[in-house]
């Protein structure tokens, strides 16, 4: 079995007075959706923020497809892509621009630019607004350019964080869609969220955080166990 | 180095497409010569003004034509004392052997009054004491045992227009390289913050330090060519706007080239403050209210040469940001020199403050506070 891209071991994290997560413990691999669930402040986010090097961890450690997060930072943000719930691009760049602008900063070579980034314009179904504004843009377009940045240097570990939380419904459909399809391309997704319906219907493995704690992990099928869906055998893990 | 070029372009391009910065800009160019014009204006308007003088008595033979002469109107009024408060600028009460003025100090156009008054005065009273002289068959040049030739180093006129502009100019350079990256400064720290782009940039393996770098160098960019546009259309507005008394005025090559060099360097300076002080604030509004003592802080070294337009400090005093610029500015103005000295001093504390707010800036940068609190 090939190791896996994440590894979270015993991880630590506190934030003020606020000790966010307790020792938790998880792994990701390659090829499948992997759900990181819980509720409003169980740690979902501040897990997923030390995983892509924007935290470092106090105690325990974090290993992104062989590099380690506290000693090797910059190789892990080469090979992550990060999309979360708050849709923050550049208004004044068209949508070409803003996803352009990350490819560089990412190291796409120069050779490379254009390729890279009229191929995420054309997956993503950009093509129609790539050269408008980014100010004029509706939450869905915004989130296409969003995934479109997050994307562009093809990153082999791609993290959604409550990605569909600001968008209709159609829009939240493409970016499952999307999910799904990158699993298809062999990239390890982990999806961060609180909507249980979405999990139980994208997630081949899943773990549940509560205050800062591993409460189950396992494939959805056994997270659910006999519970009718994963709703219930939440709601009885964390009540 | 690639990473800071690339953060370069864009930063340019996003304030390029800022009506914020560019009407701030385009004001900036557009006010100089507006208030030169006025300046202007007020000053001819003052130079031909005919003021009110409110008299009673007899006025002594010839004087009344000298003073209509001078831009004084003559107004029979009752009392001197009291008219001299509202009704007319200035009152004179004519009595044998005497003249009694009445003004009020607090108007400005009683003390131009009193002032042609004065000269009209000393005027007559010359003229009178020589046809007495004359009269005796004494010659008049008695009166002037010792007569003085001046002889002006330098152009009085020339001289004058320099004294102008070593006031303004450091001011508007100072107050247009702060102002004109403000903006810029702010939404490329507190907005990035603000509208949720600051996560994702930091998640890109570029370096921070050359990130920051980046924003400072299009910060600074756009500080000089707001400083340049506003000082440039100064000075052609002065070309076409006459200023009694300082009728020529312009800039050497060499006080234009210190000024360039210094306004490089305040603006790497202010672009490292302001980008430090918009990291520290969570939005854009309130990065504007940490930034608001920096005018005041800025403006008063400034002022020092309208105040003491003398001040010839010391080598320490070319340590003080700011004041240092404004000093050698002056020098560069008024006198056409520089002390290669205390620019060295000016450059490398300009530089140095440079430094330490972009260390500043660099270890906010990095706080995972940052991260936390947006």
């Amino acid at each position: 079995m090939s190791p896996a891209a994440v590894t979270v071991e015993r991880l630590e994290k506190t934030l003020g007075k606020n000790k966010v997560l307790r020792g938790i413990s998880l792994e990701a691999n390659a090829g499948e959706i992997f759900g990181l669930l819980g509720p409003n402040g169980a740690g979902k986010t501040t897990t997923l923020r030390v995983i892509c090097t924007l935290l470092a961890p106090d105690a325990g450690s974090v290993n992104v497809l062989g590099f380690d997060t506290r000693s090797m930072p910059e190789q892990v943000r080469r090979r992550v892509g990060v999309v979360t719930a708050d849709i923050g691009v550049y208004p004044r760049l068209s949508a070409r621009e803003n996803i352009t602008y990350f490819a560089q900063l990412s190291g796409v070579p120069d050779r490379d630019l254009k390729q890279r980034v009229d191929a995420v314009v054309d997956r993503l179904g950009i093509t129609s607004f790539a050269n408008q504004r980014a100010d004029s843009l509706s939450s869905g377009q915004k989130q296409k350019v969003a995934i479109g940045r997050a994307i562009v240097h093809d990153p082999e570990v791609l993290m959604f964080d409550e990605p569909t939380s600001n968008l209709d419904v159609l829009a939240s459909r493409e970016i499952r869609e999307f999910m799904v399809e990158s699993r298809g391309r062999g990239r390890c997704v982990i999806f961060s969220t609180h909507v249980l319906h979405d999990a139980e219907r994208l997630c081949d493995r899943v773990t549940i955080l509560h205050e800062g704690s591993v409460v189950a992990t396992g494939s959805t099928s056994e997270v659910r166990g006999a519970h009718r869906d994963l709703e219930d055998a939440f709601l009885e893990l964390v009540l | 180095m690639i990473a800071l070029w690339i953060v370069f372009r864009k930063e340019i391009r996003e304030i390029l497409r800022d009506r914020r910065t560019l009407i701030a800009i385009g004001l900036a160019a557009l006010a100089t010569p507006l208030i030169l014009t006025v300046i202007s204006q007020l000053a001819t308007k003052t130079a031909t003004q005919i003021y009110t003088v409110g008299y009673s008595g007899e006025i002594p033979a010839g004087l009344d034509v000298l003073l209509t002469a001078t831009g004084l109107k003559l107004e029979r009024v009752s009392d001197p004392a009291t008219a001299a408060k509202q009704q007319v600028d200035l009152g004179v009460a004519f009595q044998p052997g005497q003249i009694d003025e009445y003004y009020d100090p607090t108007r400005q156009s009683a003390q131009i009054a009193d002032t042609r008054l004065q000269t009209v005065l000393g005027r007559y009273e010359s003229a009178k004491a020589a046809a007495a002289l004359q009269e005796r068959g004494i010659d008049p040049g008695v009166l002037h045992p010792l007569p003085v030739k001046v002889h002006p180093l330098s152009s009085p006129v020339k001289a004058a227009g320099n004294a102008f502009l070593s006031f303004f100019l450091p001011y508007i350079l100072i107050t247009m390289v702060l102002t004109g990256g403000l903006s810029a400064a702010l939404d490329s720290s507190a907005g990035e913050r603000e509208r949720k782009t600051l996560e994702s940039l930091l998640l890109t393996p570029a370096p921070r330090s050359r990130i920051l770098l980046g924003k400072i160098l299009a910060i600074s960019a756009i500080s000089l060519v707001s400083a340049i546009a506003a000082i440039g259309s100064m000075l052609l507005a002065l070309t076409q706007i006459a200023l009694p008394g300082a009728e020529s005025i312009g800039l050497s090559p060499l006080a234009a080239g210190v000024m360039v060099w210094l306004a490089i360097l305040l603006a790497g300076t202010f672009s490292s403050l302001t980008l430090t002080l918009g990291t520290l604030a969570k939005n854009f509004r309130q990065g504007q209210a940490y930034a608001t003592p920096l005018y005041f802080i800025t403006i008063f070294p400034a002022s020092i040469i309208l105040f003491i337009p003398d001040f010839n400090p010391n080598l320490a005093y070319y340590l003080i940001p700011i004041l240092n610029a404004v000093l050698i500015l002056r020098d560069a103005i008024v006198h056409n020199t520089v002390a290669w000295p205390a620019l060295g001093v000016t450059s490398a504390s300009l530089v140095a403050a440079g430094l330490i707010c972009w260390y500043t800036a660099l270890r906010l940068f990095t706080r995972e506070a940052l991260l936390v609190r947006s």
